[in-house]
């Protein structure tokens, strides 16, 4: 009776742990109950669970691929690397003519006008840190073509999940002035009731999620909010921008790994800039870039981002075969941060002015697609000077009255804590309007509603 | 080959029950009795492994909710979650080994009801866990994350402080995770040691947007988790490990709410209040007991329920009446939340106050192993900290 329970428990291991050596751990026990004086007669063999040619093909759950005798180590391959995809030369000129995703006029205009409404509201915002008029500021120089040749790609219920630097996609949707201004500004009309620091825009009615400082912390976030999309058959993909200096977050790791394996239609948008604050990629990571996509079983692609049409025509085709086949994939999009980190920077500290001046002047989105417009007879010096008059008057507008605008009441910031304010943090709200009404001459009342 | 199977199948159970085998011995816990046997060779007594520190009491059975079951607190945590994926399209429940029916159980049976698709496994990366969790949120559908132990909440810390309790404020309220549920087993259960017995309410009391609910039985928890899943900001829920099969009593089969930051007076007194949560009130009930017994001492019992935001109103109302409180952790002492409750209560009820207000808790120490029996804030202390407090 022992002998039989300790093969049955043997064979049953066998199955459970898939050895197929379970005779052999029978054997193991019978010799020990042998041993204390037990032994039986070996019972008729049980059945072998069959496995093809066992000798062939590991059999592991982890990894099945293939034998091999001889020891070596797989070289990552840094030197060559992944290739960048590009479609426009550095001077706009379409290099594949298959490749060329012939967009409509009126749609490569628009790309172009977000490019450049961008750039000038990002000069004059950045200006008026300087000034004292807003606490603090990000621009986005040399990567707005990433934003805007993603966003032309998208649906425009397409949930979007960024970092900090993609106001283009915001532009592109046509998030006005108005309210870029109000969240930097902090004033009566923010959306976000003047809770965050500039530059951290949210819209639901785009469906652009409320940017927060934290790094990477967007990744994971976005696939659950692509596994949402999926479960609802939303026929919506999500996208999620990020830095390559996020990349390396514990987030990012745990973000690739979840959409593999619950199979997200999910867009990972790395733009990768070549610096976080000082930190140069060569301190950042030692693989090839952000290509360690396949490593997660993800479909990846690195792209040049200062050419729009290159981000576009990878975008757009993610999407689609992100939605039809509900697998993530990865955009690596080589782009340069032109730009400070922020207002709370001085990038001459840890790179010459010679490597920005290149980007600035030799590799710029919004340069190479003029000189595509201008080739096309679709923009010329007059439009070109026309527009920057009108954009900066549109800009300045914005800011003016943003400016005068007062600030939120302080009540609201007590709210939004709950959906429901608890009775405790009502009682503070109470105490602060009654110390106001003691102390209120110490507080910048004047500048806040009632 | 029956008998083959049959072996095979129970290994497999062996298997999934995993963690289950050594809560048999926790089975009616309270009629264990230690056996000291007198070894003559070592002259150290062998003792027989643990006995609990407390007796789960269960309350009557509730009337106004329609049938009721017997149920243990994984099975009423099961039955929150069965109820709650059948009346929301959108919920799903997700995290480590929760497809099979997860290593307490709480899961079982849900997998094969509901779809692959709405119970499922996840990779084993709680940040990740948690920041899916607050994604699917953010779309509107409900998400139930489990945590397979409170101990390892840890590296979801940033997602849940920096990121879920402050979806809502920071956006204006243009965005919000309200539809997130996160359940983690949590507090002592024998033998957990440093890393399985855990009571981190503490740390999360301190984050404003976040709510945090512990249960002490299986009817309040079924009652408090469909609270949470239904409650539209992040909510925490920590379920008593050491109760999932010592608590056993007779729970509504269909839904029915507990609300949320209210305190339940278990039983009124006069002389002490005595506060606490999740096993620890059946711990301080006992203590109420032995106070009327051996020193005619009348107390008040609290079970605080809700840690965040916490029911400062009864307790309060409790301590004008008596004059005395005493409250009563498994946490460590220093920045546990008896320090919260001590310190509101001073402010609010200092003329009241008979005698400074008492803390029994878990000392300043990581959470031992063998050394369990001294660490946990057993009934000797909390009654050796009330009579003081009487005699003050």
């Amino acid at each position: 009776m022992a002998v039989a329970v300790a093969v049955a428990v043997a064979a049953a291991a066998a199955r459970v742990w898939g050895s197929s050596r379970g005779l052999g751990q029978a054997g193991l026990l019978l010799r020990r109950s042998a041993a204390r004086g037990l032994a039986r007669s070996l019972p008729q063999r049980q059945e072998q669970q069959h496995f093809p040619s066992l000798d062939d093909k590991p059999q592991f759950p982890g990894a099945s691929a293939e034998f091999i005798d001889k020891l070596e180590f797989i070289q990552p391959n840094v030197i060559s690397g992944i290739p960048v995809y590009r479609v426009m030369d550095r001077q706009g000129q379409i290099i594949n003519p298959s490749e060329d995703p012939h967009l409509p006029q009126e749609k490569v205009l628009k790309l172009y006008r977000s490019m450049t409404l961008l750039n000038t509201m990002d000069r004059i915002l950045y200006e008026s840190q300087r000034q004292g008029r807003i606490s603090f500021y990000m621009t986005n120089y040399g990567e707005e073509g990433t934003h805007v040749g993603s966003a032309a790609a998208l649906d425009n219920t397409d949930l979007v999940f960024g970092q900090y630097r993609e106001a283009g996609v915001l532009m592109y949707r046509d998030y006005p002035l108005e309210l870029f201004m109000a969240q930097c500004y902090g004033n009566v009309s923010d959306l976000g009731k003047g809770r965050q620091m500039p530059v951290h825009y949210g819209c639901r009615e785009r469906h652009f999620v409320t940017i927060s400082s934290p790094l990477a912390t967007q990744i994971p976030q976005a696939v659950g909010a692509a596994y949402a999309a999926k479960r609802a058959n939303a026929n919506r993909v999500v996208i999620c921008y990020f830095g390559e200096g996020a990349a390396s977050e514990g987030d990012a790791h745990a973000g690739f790994n979840f959409a593999a394996t619950l199979e997200c239609p999910i867009i990972f948008f790395c733009r990768n800039n070549g610096y976080a604050i000082s930190t140069p990629t060569s301190e950042q990571y030692r693989g090839d870039g952000i290509g360690r996509g396949p490593g997660y079983g993800i479909l990846s692609i690195r792209v040049d981002g200062n050419d729009v049409f290159a981000v576009y025509n990878a975008t757009k085709e993610a999407r689609r075969r992100a939605v039809a086949e509900n697998q993530p994939f990865l955009i690596e999009a080589m782009t340069y941060r032109i730009g400070h980190h922020s207002t709370s920077d001085d990038s001459s500290a840890y790179r010459s002015v010679d490597e920005v001046n290149y980007w600035d002047k030799q590799d710029h989105p919004i340069s190479r697609l003029r000189h595509y417009l201008q080739s096309r007879g679709w923009w010329d010096d007059e439009q070109e000077k026309a527009w920057r008059k009108q954009s900066r008057k549109k800009v300045m507008e914005a800011f003016e009255q943003a400016e005068r605008k007062p600030k939120p009441s302080p009540s609201l910031l007590f709210s939004d804590v709950y959906q429901e304010m608890p009775a405790q943090l009502r009682k503070q709200q109470e105490a602060l309007a009654r110390h106001l009404q003691t102390y209120g001459e110490h507080y910048p009342l004047d500048h806040f509603e009632k | 080959m029956a008998a083959l199977a049959a072996a095979a199948g129970g290994l497999l159970r062996l298997r999934a029950a995993g963690a289950e085998g050594q809560w048999r011995r926790l089975r009616g816990a309270g009629l264990l009795r230690v056996l000291v046997q007198p070894d003559s060779a070592t002259g150290f007594a062998a003792q027989r492994r643990h006995v609990a520190h407390f007796t789960f009491q269960p309350d009557p059975e509730p009337q106004e909710y329609g049938q009721t079951q017997k149920m243990n607190l994984f099975q009423a945590v099961t039955s929150a979650l069965d109820n709650s994926l059948a009346k929301d399209p959108t919920a799903v429940i997700f995290g480590e080994d929760v497809a099979f029916g997860g290593v307490f159980r709480c899961t079982v049976g849900l997998r094969d009801k509901y779809g692959k698709d709405r119970v499922f496994n996840t990779p084993l990366c709680e940040q990740g866990i948690v920041g899916f969790g607050i994604g699917i949120a953010v779309t509107g559908a409900t998400a139930i994350a489990e945590i397979q132990f409170a101990d390892y909440i840890f590296p979801a810390f940033d997602q849940i402080v920096n990121e879920a309790a402050k979806y809502r404020y920071r956006s204006g309220d243009l965005f919000n995770c309200g539809s997130l549920t996160i359940r983690a087993p949590w507090g002592c259960v024998g033998h957990g040691a440093l890393y399985h017995s855990q009571s981190p309410e503490a740390f999360f009391a301190h984050c404003p947007g976040i709510k945090v609910v512990v249960p002490r039985s299986p009817f309040q928890a079924k009652g408090l988790l469909l609270s949470c899943i239904e409650d539209k900001n992040p909510c925490i829920f920590f379920e008593p490990k050491v109760l999932y099969r010592a608590a056993v009593e007779q729970v509504p089969v269909e839904s029915y709410n507990i609300p949320l930051s209210q305190a339940e007076v278990i039983q009124e007194g006069s002389d002490v209040t005595l506060v606490a949560w999740g096993t620890q009130v059946h711990v301080i009930r006992e203590v109420a007991s032995m106070a009327q017994e051996k020193l005619g001492v009348s107390c008040e019992v609290i079970d605080l329920r809700t840690i965040l935001p916490w029911d400062v109103d009864t307790v309060c109302k409790s301590v004008i009446k008596t004059g005395r409180l005493l409250i009563s952790h498994e946490a460590p002492l220093t920045g546990g939340f008896a320090s919260e409750i001590s310190s509101t209560v001073q402010e609010e009820c200092f003329l009241n106050l008979e005698a400074p207000i008492s803390r029994v808790c878990g000392y300043d120490t990581p959470f031992p192993h063998i050394f369990e029996p001294f660490y946990i804030p057993d009934k000797w202390k909390c009654y050796d900290a009330l009579r003081k407090m009487i005699n003050y």
